[in-house]
């Protein structure tokens, strides 16, 4: 009995010392394990930073290579300079044709305002043909005096058409303008014209060229040479650089009216 | 797994953080050395996983093989063969994808997917 007594507590010691032998060789193993694990972790996440980093520094490299032409393949700076001279010759096609759309702009711009300007024109003449405006310009002044009153109808329907003969554009007498519609009427010295009286006194403007117009009126056998020569009668002729003729009254039309024809 | 993944954001925010660029004349061999560093690690992640990985062996492994990878490319440039780079890129782009297999069929096996 005292011999297994002894032995056991004995065994149980051995017992103890290789069960406390073999943890401290376990846990230097597990420390062991850890630390290899803790290098490894920490080499292969020292790699896969590294390379992380070297990706992008790669990355951004080549793509500012890729946009530096003197970099470029001669293929793809082949293909870089065919693009741009297609682009180049649309751009040019382009613009002549907008050259061309320009110059046929102003072409047509010229001609618009061309035609207008003398469309212009033509109805500022013919206004004042038709003597809707008034007229200013050279000419001459025919100052008539008829104290006895002898002068017709028919003089003054004379004077004027030697007047017109002599190329007057505009003409006024006693401050009425002449038309194409006027007309001188009765007689014994009650003349009247477009149906207002005339004075003794008469006063006639003629716009145009003043040496043709005074002699258009001082033909030998015209109307200075005839009237002249009647009792009463002086006609002074002079002729001016500057006078003025007035717009005629508004013609009212009561019976005939303008047609395209 | 997540760990090294995050490094390698790190690593990429890193690059985009500082405004590296590598410079056109050394960007050949860069590239080839970053295809070597890919491939080292990857043979890591694959030895990890086998429990066969050794650091000294990845360290050396890492920095031999991306000198090696550049110093081809260089060697072809001077000597004329300028196409010998594409022999390293073919080398380690095979080796990429064998070491990609076998990391995925492992972490497969570890996850119980197969």
């Amino acid at each position: 009995m005292g011999v297994v007594g002894e032995l056991n507590p004995r065994r149980k010691l051995v017992h103890l010392r290789d069960e406390s032998w073999r943890r401290i060789v376990e846990s230097e193993k597990a420390v062991e394990r850890s630390f290899q694990e803790g290098r490894l972790f920490v080499s292969l996440a020292a790699g896969m930073l590294l390379v992380g980093f070297l990706l992008v520094g790669q990355w951004r490299g080549y793509a500012s290579l890729s946009s530096d032409l003197s970099r470029q393949s001669d293929q793809s700076l082949g293909i870089i300079i065919e693009e741009i001279t297609a682009e180049n010759s649309e751009l040019r096609n382009e613009v002549l044709r907008l050259e061309l759309r320009m110059l046929e702009a102003e072409r047509e711009g010229i001609d618009r305002s061309e035609v207008l300007n003398e469309a212009a024109k033509e109805l500022s003449g013919l206004r004042v043909m038709a003597g809707l405006s008034a007229a200013s310009g050279p000419g001459v002044t025919i100052v008539i005096e008829d104290q006895e009153k002898v002068l017709l109808a028919q003089d003054f329907v004379a004077l004027v058409h030697d007047l017109r003969a002599g190329g007057a554009e505009a003409i006024s007498v006693d401050g009425k303008r002449v038309i194409g519609i006027s007309g001188f009427a009765g007689e014994g010295g009650d003349l009247e014209m477009d149906g207002a009286a005339l004075a003794h006194s008469h006063h006639v403007v003629a716009l145009g060229s003043p040496s043709d117009l005074e002699q258009a009126v001082e033909l030998p056998g015209g109307f200075v040479s005839t009237l002249s020569t009647f009792p009463g009668v002086t006609i002074e002729v002079s002729q001016e650089e500057s006078l003025m003729v007035p717009a005629a009254d508004t013609i009212q039309f009561i019976y005939g009216e303008p047609t395209t024809q | 797994m997540l760990a090294l993944l995050l490094a390698l954001a790190l690593g990429i925010a890193l690059g985009l953080l500082t405004n590296i660029s590598i410079p056109a004349a050394l960007l050949t061999y860069l590239g080839v050395a970053v295809l070597a560093a890919i491939d080292a690690c990857l043979g890591g992640v694959k030895a990890a996983l086998e429990q066969t990985f050794d650091d000294k062996a990845f360290v050396s492994g890492f920095i031999t093989n991306t000198l090696m990878a550049a110093f081809i490319v260089f060697v072809g440039d001077r000597i004329g063969v300028r196409e010998l780079y594409l022999a390293a890129v073919v080398a380690f782009g095979v080796r990429v994808f064998d070491n990609l297999g076998t990391v995925r069929s492992l972490l497969f096996h570890r996850w119980g997917w197969e």
